[in-house]
């Protein structure tokens, strides 16, 4: 059975499935920059304090045209442009003008600070399909709370003025201790401006920056992520549509989600290694940016034998035999990389993955009880 | 026959795909998928005036009748004058 994925063109589907029967990378993530104006205490990428180094190691522009070229002879049409933050990086237009005349169709990953003057300018003459901006609060205290910076006016005033422009614009919402009490609020927001927003509450943990700190994030517990999606369902279902899902996820049946995801099975379900690959600020390829294994060096073996190795080396995962066979696999969100950033290993379980689904099913299911409920008195 | 829109063609796994750039995006945000006869024409496109020029070429290639060729080919320029693309 294929999961259901929301909102995705079929031409994409069909693409990364001719994609993955054929081993071709036809998605790319292009992780431009490690450096951030901001600093969020969760973030797999950005290390604070550490943008001057990061500036060092980081790739040329000449050398990011040099992949983008061999990824577009390899099949490479979807590209996501991501950081840190993409727009500090000053010769940002020079590669996306660039990967542009290549023929790629690109989305870009922003937290949206910068966008305004030139940079905004430049954007609104060639924009991109979609850019994913993060809101990392409902109100000024909030926002600088979470990521560091009082930006909060400003990010508002450059979604607003991108969307007003006519770009496809999008929110992340990335639900940690630090915004948590803002959930509503940002919803609201998103629903004001017009825009889609997809919030996620489950964070992995930053192995890329310390490789000892298997399970460990700034984060919140497996039972609160749970409450906020629970939250964030409640927000964005209408009354039948959260009782049917809370019904199914206590059936243990299929649901609709929008994460990047496959089935759960013995092996990688999803399209990381297998239609789609990950370039890191530093020249590594991954096949997801949460999963730093199996890696390989495209500035040193070119990209096509890069490509091979991970394509080849992802086939090889398992992943733990008791995800396959688990009733609730429906409803859970675990991948390898999940398996790999929490655990060490592909194959052993995601306590905190397990713990949340569990929450999640039975305080869906609480909702939708005492929702009913409070039907009947009214 | 002039192109109205910025379209670049890519090649994937024996699939032609236009995809849209520069101002093109504000009134396209999709992939456009060309069949075979489709790539063809849309090669010729910039080279050539009128249906019949583009029938003539089509004949010189492709082992079809002349009545054929031309209801494709103006099944397709149509596909294109919907879209807005010539
Ligand atoms: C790393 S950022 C890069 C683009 C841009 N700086 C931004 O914040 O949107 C991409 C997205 O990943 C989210 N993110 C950061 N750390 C994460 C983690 N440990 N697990 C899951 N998502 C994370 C961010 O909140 C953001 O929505
Ligand atoms: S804005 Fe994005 S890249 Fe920067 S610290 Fe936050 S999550 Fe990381
Ligand atoms: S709930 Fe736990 S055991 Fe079940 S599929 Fe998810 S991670 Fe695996």
């Amino acid at each position: 059975m294929v999961r259901k994925r929301s909102e995705e063109p079929r031409i994409v589907t069909y693409l990364h499935n001719k994609a993955g029967k054929l081993g071709l990378p036809v998605g790319a993530t292009f992780e431009l920059t490690s450096r951030c104006n901001f600093d969020c205490p969760m973030c797999y990428v950005h290390q604070c304090g550490k943008n001057a180094e990061a500036r060092k190691r980081e790739l040329t522009t000449e050398q990011w045209i040099d992949i983008a070229r061999q990824a577009r002879e390899k099949g490479t049409i979807f590209a996501l442009l991501t950081g840190g933050e993409p727009f500090l990086r000053e010769d940002f237009f020079e590669i996306y003008s660039a990967m542009k005349k290549m023929g790629f169709y690109i989305s870009i990953n922003s937290n949206g600070s910068l966008i305004d003057g030139e940079i905004r300018r430049k954007l609104l003459e060639d924009p991109p399909f979609r850019i994913n901006i993060s809101l990392y609060g409902g109100c000024a205290e909030t926002y600088k709370n979470m990521c560091g910076t009082p930006m909060y006016e400003k990010v508002l005033e450059n979604i607003k003025a991108l969307k007003a422009a006519g770009v496809d614009v999008s929110l992340n919402v990335s639900i940690t201790p630090y915004n948590k009490q803002d959930t509503e609020k940002i919803f609201n927001i998103a629903s004001e401006i017009g825009v889609v927003a997809k919030a996620v509450s489950y964070m992995y943990p930053p192995i890329r920056i310390n490789g000892e700190k298997f399970g460990e994030n700034a984060r919140l517990t497996p039972k609160e992520a749970a409450e906020y999606t629970v939250r964030w369902d409640l927000l964005r279902f209408s009354d039948e549509e959260f009782e049917m899902r809370a019904k199914s996820m206590r059936e243990f049946a299929d649901i609709e989600r929008d994460e990047c995801l496959g089935d759960i099975s013995e092996g990688v379900g999803c399209r990381a290694g297998k239609s789609s690959l990950w370039l890191t600020w530093d020249g590594k390829m991954y096949p997801c940016g949460m999963m730093p294994k199996p890696v390989a060096y495209p500035l040193e073996v070119g990209f096509e034998k890069a490509w091979e190795y991970v394509n080849t080396e992802v086939k090889k995962i398992r992943l733990p035999s008791k995800c396959a066979s688990c009733p609730k696999k429906n409803a859970c969100f675990s991948c390898a990389a999940v398996c790999y950033t929490e655990t060490g290993a592909f194959d052993r379980v995601p306590t905190y993955v397990c713990e949340q689904v569990d929450e999640t099913i039975s305080q869906m299911w609480d909702a939708y009880v005492s929702k009913s409920k409070k039907e009947v008195i009214e | 026959m002039n192109i109205k829109k910025e379209l670049i063609k890519r090649e994937f796994a024996g699939e032609a795909i236009l995809v849209p750039v520069g101002k093109t995006v504000y009134d396209s945000k999709g992939l456009f998928v060309l069949n075979e006869l489709g790539n063809f024409i849309w090669d010729i496109l910039l080279d050539v005036e009128t249906t019949d020029d583009i029938v003539k070429r089509i004949l010189e290639e492709y082992d079809t009748t002349e009545e054929e060729a031309t209801k494709d080919t103006e099944e397709f320029l149509e596909k294109l004058r919907t879209l807005e693309i010539i």
